[in-house]
């Protein structure tokens, strides 16, 4: 098992450094910071402008491979990922802005998975009944609504709130009120103020795939044979279900779920720009609108492994539900 | 040497008398069948082919085009003259809807017909050659998921000055990143499918008579994943245009001067209290292009599964006389 999954950690190490470097020759190429730094009022000279990105080792005259050695070098030797144009340095900033993301996103996918797969099998298990009609025509119609614009809405109807009652119940962007000063109780009911309506919105948005993913495996699994042999030999409806069908079905949905939360994570963009948490998600469309190279570069660097990370725990997940899996 | 491969007339003759008989109903005939009998899917095929229809010659129907400023009539709510309304710039949102819904269609369309065909093809050929072949196009095909496709769209769509951008329409450059960023999660799905089909007899008999590679694919692999592959379709045409609603919305993907849903969508956020209908009218049509093709992909489902009991069954019922 160890070795199985010291194996897929190298492949994905090296997929890792491949996706890497091919999205800083991307990046590399296609972004130009010293474009931007023209606009700056007073108007520095190109000299002052090549200077200031030499210092900071975004030296533009340098060929893409040239500075592509130059920053893998900085990695491995120093664990350096480079400054932005700015002169912010992308270690000190990253660790900031994955934090942010986590507090925004841990809560969501936690409540998604359980009412998500809960839902599921109450529904699996009242099939074509209203309950199951109205739950599983929820989750479609989630699915055809782009998230952004689902965040938005819930924004607008928390707004809606705050204005009808005539007062601020619900803040809708921000992490915390700048310059809150009272003891623990007010400090926490500002930081509920400010969960609640980016994690609502994400939930609600999150667990329809769940709900159609772990209804439609249960199903497949209810008329199964064992399912039957285990009614035959007396057990109820509902234990055969819990017992013997929910396991099985679990597993592709155990899968998904490996899959899903790099995808949260990695793809949180539009909750974080929508509900402005500066997380990492935005941090990286900020990164390419102001030209950044190496913050771009990082973010996708960040992304892959978060991808290889929940790739191998799938599999483990998969041996770990499923007896009949053995890894060698 | 006798050609085993000939086709015999007469196994062709018995063939057709037995089709003719009623007895065998088309395989094609039993899923439109299916498929128009359910009432859901068949809304959604019309309402579908009514936006595309209307997105095509619906600017014919006013007077505005999507490019004259009224002056005087400058964020004006729906009236006689402006069917929907005017956006704060002045121009008509009858004419934007149009064009905006012709380019979410195009980009849905082109998307989720050409990368259903390279997932076809890529997951095939895995699927046909297996080893070496296989695990290298695998590599290929987990390093591309890898990279998140955002920031890949946000890089080639931002303004970076270089000679292609502004040589492609904005739309165009999105067609291709999504295309090359969508296609690996089916191409994967159909590789297992295709992997299991190989292990068939027929495939097996094939490869023994000596049929040539590219025809085992496209004559045995590919029929037999052909539901898969159309419900692949519709789901891509979704999957895209609510993707282009999405980068669109959040300022990346398609740029102003040209429209599409997401752009006017995304544009009218900032002002919903003052100008609702921008926000709302977009919404709407973006909501029966989406639920539409949904429906469809309900009914297509139905249709293809032969073990599907929710709608009856596919031969006629004979009638009572």
């Amino acid at each position: 098992m160890l070795r199985y999954l010291a194996k897929r950690a190298v492949t994905y190490a090296f997929m890792i450094f491949l996706t890497t470097s091919a999205g800083y020759f991307l990046a590399v190429t296609s972004l130009q910071p010293a474009l931007l730094e023209q606009e700056k009022i007073p108007r520095p000279t190109p000299e002052q402008i090549a200077n200031s990105f030499r210092l900071k080792g975004l030296d533009p005259a340098l060929s893409p491979w040239e500075r592509y050695v130059e920053w893998l070098t900085g990695i491995v030797t120093r664990w350096d990922w480079g400054r932005s144009p700015n002169g912010a340095f992308i270690n000190a900033e990253f660790g900031d802005r994955v934090w942010i993301s986590t507090r925004l996103f841990l809560a969501s996918i936690i409540l998604t998975l359980i009412i998500g797969v809960a839902l599921g099998v109450y529904t699996a298990a009242r099939q074509y009944k209203f309950s199951d009609r109205a739950i599983t025509s929820y989750s479609y119609l989630v699915y055809i609504v782009p998230a952004p614009i689902a965040y938005f809405l819930v924004q607008l109807g928390a707004i809606n709130i705050n204005e009808t009652v005539g007062e601020r119940i619900f803040f809708v962007t921000g992490i915390s009120t700048p310059g809150l000063d009272g003891g623990g109780w007010a400090q926490f009911v500002d930081m509920l103020a400010h969960y609640a309506v980016p994690t609502f919105a994400i939930t609600i948005v999150g667990w329809g795939a769940y709900q159609i993913a772990q209804r439609q495996y249960l199903l497949d699994n209810v008329n199964a044979d064992f399912v039957r042999t285990a009614r035959a030999k007396g057990l109820t409806r509902n234990q055969a279900i819990t017992r013997h069908a929910l396991r099985v079905s679990f597993i592709p949905v155990a899968q998904s779920i490996a899959f899903t939360i790099p995808a949260i994570f990695a793809g949180g963009f539009f909750a974080e720009k929508i509900f402005a948490w500066h997380g990492v998600g935005s941090w990286s469309i900020d990164a390419i609108a102001l030209q950044d190279v190496n913050a771009a570069t990082a973010t996708l660097a960040y992304g892959s492994v978060i991808f290889a990370i929940g790739a191998i725990l799938a599999d483990f997940a998969t041996t770990l539900v499923d007896p009949r899996v053995r890894v060698q | 040497m006798t050609n085993l491969n000939a086709i015999d007339p007469a196994a062709v003759a018995e063939e057709a008398k037995i089709e003719n008989n009623d007895v065998v109903i088309a395989k094609s005939t039993i899923i439109l069948r299916r498929f128009l009998r359910n009432k859901t899917a068949v809304t959604g095929l019309v309402i579908f082919l009514l936006l595309t229809v209307l997105s095509l010659v619906g600017g014919a129907f006013s007077s505005w085009d999507k490019e004259t400023i009224d002056p005087f009539n400058i964020g004006v709510g729906p009236s006689s003259e402006h069917l929907l309304g005017t956006s704060q710039a002045g121009i008509d949102l009858y004419a934007l809807t149009v064009e905006g819904t012709r380019v979410s269609i195009l980009i849905g369309v082109v998307v989720g017909l050409v990368s259903v065909l390279i997932a076809a093809v890529y997951g095939c050929t895995m699927a046909y050659f297996g080893g070496k072949v296989d695990k290298v196009m695998l590599f290929i095909l987990e390093a591309l998921i890898m990279m998140p496709a955002l920031l890949v769209v946000a890089v080639a769509t931002s303004g970076g000055g270089n000679g292609l951008k502004q040589n492609l329409p904005s739309w165009l450059l999105l067609i291709i990143v999504l295309l090359i960023f969508n296609w690996m999660g089916t191409a994967r799905l159909i590789r297992s499918l295709s992997m299991s089909l190989m292990q068939r007899d027929f495939v097996k008999s094939a490869q023994y008579m000596g049929v040539p590679a590219r025809r085992i694919v496209w004559r045995h692999l590919v029929p037999n994943i052909g539901s898969l592959l159309v419900l692949d379709i519709t789901r891509g045409v979704t999957g895209a245009i609510l993707a282009e609603v999405a980068f669109s919305f959040i300022g990346i993907g398609i740029k102003v001067p040209d429209v599409s849903l997401g752009v006017l969508i995304g544009q009218a956020t900032s002002q919903v209290s003052t100008f609702p209908w921008m926000f709302w009218v977009p919404l709407t049509v973006m909501f029966l292009l989406t639920g539409s093709l949904a429906m469809m992909n309900d009914g297509l489902r139905d249709a293809f599964d032969p073990s599907s009991s929710s709608i009856g069954s596919a031969k006629k019922k004979k009638k009572t006389t």
